[in-house]
């Protein structure tokens, strides 16, 4: 069965249906939406299911033809999924139900639209992770752009025009270079397979790799986004629908990091190493910033989003730390960050569309209205602050590990970002939910729904599975990332090589004395 | 002259000018109908007639290519085959968007058609042209009916006005073309391109360099190119919409036909300057588009800043004029032009085709502040439009990405990699005002006073569909649409 053909094309089949059926009652329409992420959600535990976490190169592939421009290009519809992807695929595949679930309240106008603009952004976001051909995975790269887009520039807030532009325009900037870059790999090596690609750039020199490298990690570092590249996201974020918001921090910044992996370290060991350094500092420096940004903002979804940057920044500390215990963690730790970030995300929604205000000071003592609210954010903020025996503690000890193998100052600089982000969370959860009810509009609002409790749970399980028995997941990564550190290593080699050679010699005469 | 030496002259000459025969047959065939009043009725059957015959005979050429014919002055290979598609579309896009267009000017349609007609017969001989006195009869056959179509709405002062400013200018370009001619007449002693190709020295002469400078320059004016480009909004904008259509798309098209025949008789050091031009075009097409109101003159700006990309392929060809490399990237640079003027045709066609069709409504539907909100009563035009944008911006998805891969691909290997990095990221301002546009359409309510807009027309929304369609199925399926071609 062509398992990753069929979770590709069920959201696209849905959105088609979508946008054909004469239906106008919007809670078919949602319910056939439901339906098809359901399904999708179903095929993800499939691929779950038939990964073979022993094997490192892509599974489950498919290929075929797909055109061919003779002495131009021949591009192949290859999917296939391994141990960079296989997290990513399942989060996108498990989330996707559970926002559109939460969009029955915050979303009442052009319903189809939105419902078919997530369809399709579902499906670009599993066609990124899951392309096996460099000129398929930048046509889903680009593609899952204009879905945000739209949700941002419609179902947006009051600002929203600004930010939509300000986000197409910073993350295609970064494509277009890549573009570049891409197309000079593909000339070069003559090929559009990845796997191939990675084969023929490691063997290539340092010049070579550092160009390439540049090019295609702009296009990540703004998607991810890092240090200062980010001033997109918190427009983004704090503009975005609530469903746009979870996508946003849940997946789609994650495209960033897993290009980085996939494209970066993977295919250019070479560069990555002497890149290394500078990607750990701004990884550090965005943990810290972040932090200082989230604990300035009185409006608690602009919180989020700073604290988002600060995050990423951990991944990114540990990825670039390249070494194991730091790749394993930051390969976990954007699972981690999408459930955390998602449900905070979900609960200022929940709560925004009864109070209809985001800022801080308009709360206060909520607890005692909205007890079951008050638990979740509570748990919440204690997985994104990184508790231990959730999920945010074992992807922060692991990348913090790392991190302190390659260096030790700057993984002092980042853990000063776990304590900033007990700071600003934990005064956000006190502003919001304890001390006296001041406002006598807080004091008429209900509590969580059913719905809402319904689907706030499965993620907090998750978070919970996850912190307590991490095996399962970093056991599906172990055998993908273990080629990428013997790549690191025989690049370690070349390096240390290198600079033997280039050693000034001692001459022969003052040894001879 | 004696008749063998005649029949050598038309020998292989059939297939090469079937296309040609087909359309000059329709020209005939129009003005006939026209003043015949049993015949009058068939007249709008004989243009597509015409065009559908030509498209075939090209496919033919494209199967069956025939070499150079008429002693070595035409060329009906492939490429002519190809270029000669794309001007049937170009002009049968035209053809359909002018049906309804004209209403005070009725009475007058026929000798619209056989103007129309006229264009891709000048096109074609542009295309294939291997000697400059049969470009130049290609670019006058071209020119004299554009000139006379963009004045076809003579009750309009906009309309007028663009076809004496297209007129005195294009009369300007041919001036030097011809001067250019002359000059490398003079020096090389030849005007047959091929010759001209093995003339490297006496072309070197500053004669022979002036005369080649001439000849660029008046190509250059023909395609929009900065620093002959301030005509192009103008024109574009005072124009019937059609006409536009045909301009945008079909005239663009034979410049850069021509150019690619012309790009190995260029020095390879001619390269690189070229480029730097095509970037500056890429920049201030794209930066003059950001600031227009008017739908019309932003798809001109627009249309500069994609000759500005076309131009930059040009300029790869003639940097690899002379290296071991030159057929290899020759190739590329061919199957770039083909595929982006054809994915360009459908998309600008197709972007022009629906403001044509709104103007049906109100003219003022040129204008931009005219379409807000349009999404929410007029989906489907909206989401053509926004296609169409998106194409245009090379979108993945859509066939103006794949041209626009092909461009820079071709730039790439031709050892331009600052050009290339640069122009991809003006592509960054272009989706600016192009996102600009579906702002306006999607994400900003419609006045609540505003009509909704009639869509009576069943041709223009199958054009729009048809062109729709193909914007995706070049995107998406390439090889099933051009596998014949390549």
């Amino acid at each position: 069965m062509p398992l990753l053909t069929l979770i590709i094309f069920t959201p696209l089949l849905g959105a088609l249906l979508l946008a054909l059926v004469p239906i106008r009652e919007v809670k078919v329409l949602r319910a056939i939406a439901l339906g098809f992420t359901l399904v999708t959600t179903l095929l993800g535990f499939l691929v779950w299911q038939g990964f073979d976490p022993g094997e490192a190169a892509l599974q489950l592939t498919e290929v075929h033809p797909w055109f061919e421009l003779p002495g131009a290009l021949a591009a192949n519809y290859s999917l296939g999924v391994d141990g960079i992807s296989i997290l990513l695929v399942a989060l996108t595949a498990f989330l996707m139900p559970l926002v559109l679930i939460s969009t029955t309240q915050a979303i009442t106008t052009r319903v189809r639209e939105f419902l078919i603009w997530m369809l399709i952004m579902e499906a670009g976001m599993l066609g990124v992770f899951l392309a096996a051909d460099l000129f398929l995975f930048y046509v889903f790269w680009e593609v899952s752009l204009v879905p945000l887009y739209f949700m941002l520039g419609i179902w947006g807030g009051q600002k929203r025009l600004y930010a939509t532009l300000k986000f197409f325009l910073f993350t295609l900037a970064g494509s277009l270079v890549m573009l570049i870059g891409a197309i000079a790999l593909v000339y070069q090596a003559g090929t559009l397979d990845i796997a191939a690609l990675t084969q023929w750039a490691g063997a290539e020199s340092l010049s070579v790799q550092g160009w390439l490298f540049a090019a295609f990690a702009l296009a990540f570092a703004i998607k991810v986004p890092l240090l200062p590249f980010h001033t997109w996201l918190p427009d983004a974020h704090t503009e975005a629908p609530t469903a746009g918001s979870v996508i946003l921090a849940g997946v789609l910044l994650k495209m960033g990091t897993y290009g980085l992996l996939r494209f970066g370290i993977a295919m250019f060991p070479l560069a990555a190493l002497e890149a290394s350094t500078l990607f750990m500092i701004l990884g550090a420096a965005g943990i810290v910033y972040g932090a200082f940004l989230a604990m300035a903002q009185t409006d608690v979804k602009r919180l989020i989003a700073c604290s988002s940057v600060s995050h990423l920044g951990f991944v990114v500390l540990g990825m670039f730390a390249l070494t194991s215990a730091g790749l394993r963690g930051s390969v976990l730790q954007m699972v981690n960050h999408g459930l955390s970030t998602g449900l905070l995300f979900l609960l200022i929604g929940m709560v925004y569309e009864r109070r209809h205000s985001r800022e801080l000071s308009d709360y206060g003592g909520i607890a005692r209205v909205m007890p079951m609210f008050a638990f979740f954010f509570v748990f919440s903020v204690l997985s994104s602050v990184g508790l231990p025996g959730l999920n945010g503690f074992v992807g922060e000890w692991l990348i913090l590990l790392g991190a302190f193998e390659a260096s030790p100052v700057l993984t002092g600089v980042g853990v000063t970002g776990v304590v900033f982000g007990a700071v600003y969370l934990l005064r956000a959860t006190r502003l919001m939910l304890f001390g006296e009810i001041t406002s006598d509009q807080n004091r008429a609002l209900t509590d969580l729904t059913g719905r809402e409790i319904g689907l706030l749970t499965p993620i907090c399980l998750l978070c919970l599975v996850i912190g307590v028995m991490p095996g399962p997941f970093i056991e599906r990564t172990e055998a993908s990332l273990e080629v990428i550190e013997q790549r690191l290593d025989a690049a370690r080699d070349q390096q240390a090589a290198r600079a033997e050679l280039e050693r000034p010699a001692v001459p022969a005469e003052e040894s001879a004395r | 002259m004696n008749f063998e030496s005649l029949q050598d002259l038309y020998s292989g000459a059939s297939g090469a000018l079937a296309p040609l025969l087909w359309l000059t047959g329709g020209l005939l065939a129009v003005l006939i109908c026209d003043i015949t009043p049993v015949l009058i009725k068939l007249r709008p059957a004989v243009v597509p007639a015409a065009l559908l015959g030509a498209a075939w005979s090209a496919a033919q050429l494209i199967a069956n290519p025939s070499g150079p014919v008429l002693g070595g002055t035409f060329i009906g290979d492939s490429q002519t085959g190809a270029f000669t598609l794309i001007f049937v579309l170009a002009t049968l896009l035209a053809w359909g968007q002018a049906r309804r267009y004209y209403d005070q000017e009725k009475s007058f349609i026929g000798e619209h058609d056989a103007l129309l007609i006229t264009a891709p017969i000048g096109m074609i001989l542009m295309a294939g042209a291997q000697d400059m006195i049969v470009f130049f009869i290609g670019l006058e056959l071209l020119s004299i009916p554009l000139y006379c179509l963009a004045a076809f709405r003579r009750t309009r002062d906009e309309s007028v006005e663009a076809g004496l400013r297209y007129f005195i200018l294009g009369a300007f370009g041919v001036a030097l073309f011809l001067m250019g001619a002359g000059l490398v007449y003079t020096a090389a002693g030849t005007l047959n391109i091929e010759s001209l190709t093995h003339a490297r020295v006496a072309l070197g002469t500053p004669l022979g360099g002036m005369g080649l400078a001439l000849i660029m320059g008046s190509l250059l004016f023909k395609a929009g190119v900065v620093p002959f480009h301030l005509w192009v909004p103008d024109v574009y904008q005072g124009s019937p919409t059609p006409v536009t259509t045909l301009m945008a798309t079909g005239t663009k098209a034979a410049a850069f036909a021509f150019l690619l025949r012309f790009a190995p008789v260029l020095p390879p050091e001619a390269g690189y300057p070229l480029g730097i031009i095509a970037v500056v075009t890429l920049a201030m097409g794209n930066l003059g588009a950001l600031v227009q109101k008017d739908l019309k003159r932003l798809l001109a700006w627009s249309g500069i800043a994609h000759a500005g990309l076309l131009l930059l392929v040009i300029a790869a060809a003639v940097t690899a004029t002379g290296t071991g490399e030159q057929a290899q990237i020759l190739n590329a640079a061919t199957s770039a032009l083909l595929f982006y003027l054809l994915a360009y045709a459908f998309a600008a066609g197709g972007a022009l085709g629906l403001v044509a069709w709104m103007e049906a409504d109100g003219e003022d539907h040129t204008s931009l502040s005219r379409w807000q909100g349009l999404g929410s009563v007029r989906p489907g035009i909206a989401a053509g439009m926004t296609l169409f944008l998106l194409s245009l911006g090379g979108i993945p998805a859509t066939g103006g990405f794949l041209g626009k891969w092909l461009a820079f691909s071709a730039a790439v290997r031709a050892d331009m990699l600052p050009l290339a990095v640069l122009g991809a990221l003006t592509s960054v301002v272009a989706m600016g005002y192009y996102l600009r546009v579906v702002i306006t359409i999607w994400m900003k309510p419609r006045p609540e006073a505003w009509a909704t807009p009639r869509i009576d027309r069943p041709l223009a929304a199958f054009l729009a569909g048809f062109c729709a369609a193909m914007v995706l199925a070049l995107g998406l399926l390439p090889g099933f649409v051009l596998g014949p071609l390549f």
